[in-house]
């Protein structure tokens, strides 16, 4: 079996922004409304001369237990064999039920707007979608089907961001997160997520 | 490793609000008014008044959902009633077939009543319609299998009711919703609105079979309904304060607002419950006392979903 | 015994009443709408098709190498995607936000689509144009450029660092062939010159954005004095190397006075007091020194430390050299006085050929020619020892003991890297703070090796081939191609300098505004290569040379944004419109705050459009790689190729076409008879850019030949890798490592710590500290004359780049950058001041705020961003910001122009810009306006 997995280091990630293009420019998002399938925040952390900056990307988690799939009454949010929480643009009705049902603010609408907008922007020929719908990361499922990484893993100049199959032993995805080294966001809330986080607070600051 | 973010949400706003205010407000309506037909007495005029009601609530919930998706085309999935099995985990799913049925039921348990009325028979086309044939059959049919149909419609009206509730509980990162105490909130609370309602109805529109008896009967159950959110709320106040940073976030968002303090817990719950109170416990002589409360409680039962979908509060984790 | 719990996940609990209901198979779900919802999944087979092409990044000076993916459908090809170029190790795969969303400059919406002439009875500055066709355009320029008798030296080029890099070998020869010796040019004085002239007077590195890329993926330590963009935010080359050092395990610290985005990924951030780096930087070199935390044998065998110096009678440092002008050494442990070749790498053998072994330190009271001498290590530890970390406390606001700690540490943990980025201007002690970095870089001895500064594969290539001409006296190749280091930019300044080169006999507008201000006593700059200083005053009709006005009437700006880029934007708007100006040209992309000036604007192809004339070295790779761009579509409208631009504006002003392909054969080698041949097919064939096409194949036949193959099989190895790879590294720094293998391009071809350039410039007359052989200290004078502490309301001006922007440049107005921008407002478009100082101005996080110069009263208006990420005695700007040319539909009115704050102010050696130094006044207002100036 795979079971896919992104694992970031925020060691090494320098808020550069290159994942959140690459990201729209591969999967067409709608940046003229400024959603993206994945963001990185800019955040200002720590105690007095201890203050930190700290750039944190996000994106879905394509949970082994996602309560967007829960919640989805069409079907349109389903979980493939390899874990990767996908989207049917055509069969999603758009009652972002999902979207509520997220703890990861990980999904975005898509309206006949943005459709329209899509055609101008990306290409009458090229848009990849021409139902509205919700819409989310899908850990590049199409360019992971190529055997290719996601386009934020593939451009991320700070090689933060790791894509790996956690049922693979010698995967260094699954071993650093079978050593305990990332782990994921709120995982008490029982979604169990498969985006993992290598801590950057080991340093000084 | 984690830092908070703190946010509501501007995806289910008010116009999800009144889809729940007004799925749950129907549903209730019809059940009560077909309960009391069935089990208390027989009462053409109060079920043509909540059948109509009712089914014109539920459909107007159904278009303000509808007209919130992004994509008109693909509810086609959800309406197929196949889409119980396919996805019995989405109350969504449960909800749009309960509000379907619910219609379906509830409109056929009124067609007879419809066939006795003389005012409905004067009507431009429905008149027409109810003198064909099969409108004839239909009615007798239903008329046959009164309770059963009433039950089928009952069924479906407390589920649409319970869904409402059972929705939003299905968003794990709200605490203020993911817990077992919403549904509940949600089914009293449509309940109370619907008895409300009725009472309105009651006094306005005068379907004068046994309307003491009714009147009294709705008050008292309106009382008892009330006091139960009371508590329920009163528990859900305790139950925010600690245990979980989002639920603590909804409890400061909901416990300084004056909307849901003065709006919705005073006028909207309070004061009905005393005008109520009286009333059963001395009667009023007048019945402006009864309709206030009755529209207070209204009013309040929208709020309860405004506020309830306003102050969520997502706990991020960046 | 414990509870077991059924590990139902959601999928088994679906699985589970799947089986339930599947009796219930008929009442299948209607699947009407649902296709397989994967993006491009769309493509079958015999429909659209998907291609490849490879080509170099436009958006800055780390010149990524990308892969370019075209689709095809109905006829229509479009570029859907860029990506880091996988065979590249230069960016190894990766490019930055930018890169990423260069193919919406090719669909930016707002892009000059013809040439535009400006609508007779506006004025400039009005942006009111007319499209015109280009012959149009062309006519327009011959008639202003005769009506109004434009001279050749009454022209000046801007030329922004596109036209640099990419376009040099045409853009010096049209400057030579039509009698223009005025190029200002991007990135120099508002960008590198300042610091690397500092870096390069150690090592002779000078070439087109000569950073060194230092090997990060191999040091233990690695320091940052004063540089971000070049680094994290984001220069990609780096970035990649950076982040693999870090995942290795190097300590990292950031001296920065905010916490930049590398200083964020430091294990320690040093928030120092803004222009005082060089304190620091001084007080580390003492403590090396004094604590010989350096690397001896490296430093006695490589560099110019052990030669013996002396103070002359007005107390300047000499070196003893002897009467052949050979530098002199003790023999370790002796008094034995030993001559040293005056060019070499190493110190190993005497003049005599005999073994030497040169001291670092000589023996108490040597004396030579009635001199006391000493070595250049003492010398330079005696020219700085009063700059002790107690010292530097003083001034950086750091505690002595951090100070010391960083240089003990830096010092002993080898191989260490200590980085001096790009922008220099900033401080008139920039370029002594970048070249005391390079010193303590040397004595680490970490110059080629691996884990320190390595120099790029071209400048391998350049110096071995110079090495090797001259050890076998035979002449050197091309110029503009072959020259190395050093000696390069001294042939730039000697083109533009001399009158002697121009039939007109008048150098360089710069050079005549020098002489004047030299004769007249006042301020003047030695060597103002390529900048700006005296363009005004020529403009103005200030300007005399040799006792005849020195005018400038014509300006070309080509893919330059000078009204945002140089300093202040006021003087540039004045030069633009000013009524002694005839003709303003302007080539670019996107409109800009500049091109609202120009009368005509031809709009060239963009990056992803055209094939190059040309094919290049890999930028700072330390590989030595050949690339080139390959057009990924056709041009979408109505553009241009640059050589073809010049070439008609060529035979405009001058009619010498044939001239102009001389010139280009004479500098670069390119063989002007088949330039002419092919582009006579070219034009029969109806291309488009025919110039610029036959260029290429030229160009392409020349490339292969060095690389001992045919032109074809190196087009195929483009097309099928984007580069070509000529040798690595480590073949590369085995056989010219310098200085270990080959001499370097400096004056004695050893690491010079007293330097041979700054010698001869003083003795050219530079007198200022600025011009001081060894290092020195220069105080910033951010407060000229001020004694007391900052007033409540004022700050430090500091600025830098943003991740998402080039400088302050029309990608701004890109549609995915400039969404990203608006995510991250609060930050990149703010001003940043520390909420200790905020608070006490009552400014808390967004308030509008208005910025004053405290020296010039230039104010413009912005918003605070309240953070403790900063020094709270600075303010931050991001300085990509600004824009004003309301046809930048997305960036226009988007935060604070730095060159509206900065002043006109630069520094002696090369106009580098002083753009820091100066404080401003910050104060709360009800709301943001336009600049109020
Ligand atoms: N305010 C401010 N000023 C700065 C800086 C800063 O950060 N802020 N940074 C400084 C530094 S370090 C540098 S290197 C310089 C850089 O300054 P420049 O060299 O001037 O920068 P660019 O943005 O490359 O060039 C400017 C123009 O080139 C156009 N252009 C882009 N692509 C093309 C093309 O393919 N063809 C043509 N013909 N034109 C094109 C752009 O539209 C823009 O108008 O700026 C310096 N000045
Ligand atoms: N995103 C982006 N990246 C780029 C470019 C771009 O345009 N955009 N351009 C490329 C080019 S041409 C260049 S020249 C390089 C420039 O690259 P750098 O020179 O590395 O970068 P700057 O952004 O100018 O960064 C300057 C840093 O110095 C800090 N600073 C300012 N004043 C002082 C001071 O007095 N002392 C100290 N210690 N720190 C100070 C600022 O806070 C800022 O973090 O970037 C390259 N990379
Ligand atoms: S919006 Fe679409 S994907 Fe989300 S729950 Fe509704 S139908 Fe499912
Ligand atoms: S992160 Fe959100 S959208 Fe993604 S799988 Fe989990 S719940 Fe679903
Ligand atoms: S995995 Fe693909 S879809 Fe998801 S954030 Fe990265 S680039 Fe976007
Ligand atoms: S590309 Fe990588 S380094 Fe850059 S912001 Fe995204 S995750 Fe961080
Ligand atoms: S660092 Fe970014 S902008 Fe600069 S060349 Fe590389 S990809 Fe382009
Ligand atoms: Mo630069």
């Amino acid at each position: 079996m795979t079971r896919y997995a992104m694992v970031i280091d925020l060691n090494t990630c320098v808020g550069c922004n290159a994942c959140m293009a690459a990201c729209a420019m591969e999967n067409q998002t709608p940046v003229w409304k400024n959603k993206w399938r994945t963001y990185v925040h800019d955040k200002e952390i720590g105690m007095a001369e201890q203050v930190r900056r700290r750039f944190f990307p996000r994106l879905c988690n394509h949970c082994s237990n996602p309560p967007c799939m829960t919640v989805c009454p069409t079907g349109a949010t389903y979980q493939r064999a390899d874990g990767i929480v996908m989207i049917d643009p055509e069969r999603c009705m758009g009652c972002r039920a999902c979207a509520m049902a997220c703890p990861y603010d990980a999904r975005y609408e898509v309206s006949y707007h943005d459709i329209k907008e899509g055609r101008a922007f990306y290409g009458e020929e090229e848009l990849q979608r021409d139902s509205p719908g919700m819409d989310k990361c899908s850990f590049c499922a199409h360019r992971v089907d190529k055997g290719l990484k996601p386009a934020c893993v593939e451009t991320c100049v700070g090689s933060a961001r790791l894509f790996g199959d956690l049922d693979d032993p010698n995967d260094p995805v699954a071993q650093v997160v079978a050593s305990g080294a990332a782990q994921p966001l709120m995982a008490y809330l029982g979604t169990r997520p498969n985006v993992y986080y290598i801590n950057d607070m080991k340093r000084r600051g | 490793m984690e830092t908070m973010t703190y946010s509501t949400q501007d995806i289910w706003t008010w116009w999800l609000a009144a889809y729940l205010y007004f799925g749950g407000l129907g549903a209730a309506t019809l059940s009560i008014t077909f309960l009391t037909d069935m089990y208390c007495r027989a009462n053409p005029r109060l079920v043509l008044w909540g059948a109509i009601s009712g089914v014109g609530m539920l459909a107007l919930s159904s278009l303000v959902l509808f007209g919130h998706l992004l994509h008109h085309v693909a509810v086609i999935y959800v309406i197929n009633p196949m889409v119980l099995f396919q996805e019995p985990q989405a109350w969504i799913a449960w909800g749009t077939q309960f509000i379907l049925w619910m219609m379906v039921w509830g409109t056929l348990y009124a067609v007879p009543y419809m066939r006795e009325s003389p005012a409905f028979l004067r009507l431009p086309l429905l008149g027409t319609l109810l003198q064909t044939r099969f409108a004839i059959w239909l009615s007798g049919c239903c008329q046959k299998r009164r309770r059963i149909v009433g039950w089928l419609a009952t069924i479906n009206g407390i589920g649409t009711a319970v869904y409402t509730g059972l929705v939003i509980q299905s968003f794990p990162a709200v605490a203020l919703w993911h817990n077992p105490g919403v549904p509940l909130l949600f089914t009293v609370s449509a309940f109370s609105t619907a008895f409300a309602y009725l009472l309105i109805v009651l006094y306005l529109g005068k379907p004068s079979e046994h309307h003491e008896l009714l009147t009294r009967r709705y008050e008292l159950f309106d009382l008892i309904l009330i006091a139960t959110e009371l508590v329920i709320l009163f528990s859900f106040f305790n139950y925010t304060l600690s245990g979980s940073e989002s639920g603590y976030r909804s409890a400061q968002l909901l416990w300084h607002d004056m909307g849901w303090l003065v709006g919705f817990m005073g006028l909207g719950l309070i004061v009905p419950f005393l005008l109520n109170l009286k009333g059963v416990v001395k009667g009023w002589s007048t019945s402006i006392p009864t309709i206030a409360a009755s529209v207070l409680v209204l009013i309040g039962g929208y709020l309860l979903r405004h506020y309830f979908m306003y102050t969520g509060v997502y706990a991020y984790p960046w | 015994m414990t509870w077991k719990f059924p590990d139902f996940s959601r999928r088994t609990f679906l699985k589970i009443t799947g089986t339930g209901v599947a009796g219930l198979t008929m009442l299948k779900s209607i699947d009407v709408l649902s296709k397989t919802g994967s993006p491009r999944a769309k493509a079958g087979a015999g429909g659209p098709s998907e291609e490849i092409t490879y080509s170099i990044c436009n958006f800055c000076s780390s010149l990524c190498n990308i892969r370019v993916t075209t689709r095809t459908e109905n006829d229509i090809k479009r570029i859907i995607k860029l990506d880091g170029n996988p065979n590249s190790t230069l960016n190894r795969g990766k490019i930055c936000a930018r890169g990423q969303s260069g193919l919406r400059q090719t669909y930016d919406t707002d892009r000059f689509k013809t040439p535009l002439i400006r609508v007779e009875g506006s004025k400039r500055g009005e942006a009111k144009f007319r499209p015109a066709s280009w012959e149009e355009a062309y006519a327009y320029i011959a008639k202003r450029n005769k009506e109004a008798n434009i001279q050749p030296w009454e022209w000046t080029m801007v030329g922004g660092w596109t036209s640099c890099v990419f376009y040099m070998n045409w853009a010096v020869p049209f400057a030579l062939t039509n009698g223009i010796p005025n190029i200002i040019a991007s990135p120099m004085q508002h960008c590198v010159t300042t610091g690397h002239l500092g870096t390069d007077s150690v090592t002779g590195n000078f070439n087109i954005h000569d950073e060194v890329l230092p090997d990060f993926d191999n040091a233990k330590y690695i320091l940052f004095v004063a540089n971000n963009a070049s680094i994290g935010a984001v220069s990609t080359c780096r970035m990649v190397r950076f982040a693999a050092g870090r995942k290795n395990g190097a300590k990292v610290v950031a001296l920065d006075s905010r916490q930049s985005e590398t200083a964020a990924k430091a294990d320690e951030w040093i928030a120092t007091r803004p222009g005082t780096d060089l304190d620091f930087c001084l007080a580390m070199l003492k403590t090396m020194l004094d604590e010989k935390l350096y690397d001896a044998d490296f430093l006695r065998q490589h560099s110019n430390m052990p030669f013996l110096s002396y103070r002359d009678a007005e107390g300047q440092w000499q070196l003893a050299l002897d009467a052949k002008g050979q530098p002199r050494v003790v023999q370790e442990r002796s008094s034995e006085i030993r001559a040293l070749p005056a060019y070499t790498n190493d110190n190993g053998l005497d003049a005599q050929g005999r073994p030497c072994y040169p001291a670092l330190h000589t023996p108490a009271g040597l004396t030579l020619d009635g001199h006391r001498v000493m070595t250049v290590l003492e010398a330079q530890l005696e020219e700085i020892r009063a700059c002790t970390p107690e010292w530097a406390e003083n001034s950086t606001g750091i505690p002595a003991a951090t100070i010391l700690r960083i240089a003990r540490e830096f010092g002993s943990s080898r191989p260490s890297i200590i980085d001096p980025g790009w922008h220099g201007a900033r401080y008139g002690n920039m370029m002594m703070l970048r070249r005391v970095q390079a010193m303590i870089q040397a004595l680490t001895g970490g110059i080629d090796k691996p884990g320190g500064w390595i120099m790029s594969g071209e400048l391998h290539r350049k110096q071995a081939e110079v090495i090797k001409a001259k050890a076998e006296g035979t002449a050197g190749g091309p110029p503009l191609t072959t020259l190395a280091g050093m000696p390069f930019a001294k042939l730039v300044i000697d083109v533009f300098s001399k009158g002697s080169n121009f039939g007109h006999g008048k150098p360089g507008w710069a050079w005549a505004f020098a002489a004047q201000e030299r004769k007249a006593g006042r301020p003047w700059v030695m060597l103002p290569v390529l900048a700006d200083t005296g363009l005004k005053e020529s403009v103005e009709g200030t300007l005399n040379y040799q006792g005849e006005p020195y005018a400038t009437r014509a300006i070309l700006i080509n893919a330059a944004n000078p009204v945002r880029h140089y300093y202040p934007d006021s003087r540039w708007k004045e030069i633009l419109a000013h009524k002694n100006v005839a003709l303003v040209v302007a080539i670019d992309v996107l409109p800009s705050d500049t091109t609202m000036y120009a009368d005509v604007i031809l709009p060239n192809s963009t990056y992803l459009e055209r094939g190059e004339p040309n094919v290049y070295g890999n930028g700072v790779n330390h590989d030595l790689t050949l690339v080139t761009r390959y057009p990924a579509i056709a041009p979408l409208y109505d553009t241009r190729e640059m050589p073809d631009i010049l070439l008609k504006i060529t035979n405009i002003l001058s009619g010498k076409d044939d001239a102009f392909m001389d010139t280009i054969e004479k500098l670069t080698g390119m063989n002007a008879a088949s330039v002419r041949e092919k582009m006579a097919k070219k034009i029969k064939d109806g291309v488009k850019s025919p110039f610029s096409a036959a260029c290429r194949e030229v160009a392409f036949d020349m490339a292969a030949k060095e690389a001992g193959i045919t032109a074809p099989q190196l087009d195929a190895a483009f097309r099928q890798k984007g580069v070509y790879l000529v040798e690595s590294k480590d073949r590369l720094l085995e056989r010219a490592a310098m200085p270990r293998k080959l001499p370097m391009p400096t004056d004695s071809g050893r690491v010079e710590f007293y330097s041979g350039l700054f010698d001869g410039l003083r003795k050219m007359g530079g007198t200022a500290p600025n011009f001081s052989v060894l290092a020195t200290h220069i105080p910033a004078e951010c407060r000229p004359g001020a004694t007391s502490i900052l007033a409540d309301d004022e700050f430090y001006f500091t600025y830098g780049k943003a991740p998402t922007v080039s400088y302050a440049s029309t990608n701004s107005n890109n549609p995915v950058l400039a969404a990203i921008n608006q995510f991250k407002k609060d930050i990149y478009t703010t001003a940043w001041i520390h909420p200790a100082r905020a608070s006490y101005l009552g400014i808390v996080d967004g308030d509008p705020i208005r910025i004053t110069n405290s020296l010039t009263g230039q104010a413009a208006d912005g918003h605070a961003h309240v953070t403790r990420l900063i020094h709270r005695e600075a303010m931050f700007l991001y300085s990509c910001f600004g824009a004003e040319n309301p046809a930048l539909t997305r960036s226009v009115g988007v935060g604070t122009a730095t060159s509206k704050l900065i002043p006109y102010s630069v520094e002696p050696v090369v106009a580098g810009f002083r753009s820091q130094e100066f404080t401003v006044r910050i104060k709360k207002i009800t709301q943001k306006k336009g600049a109020t100036t």
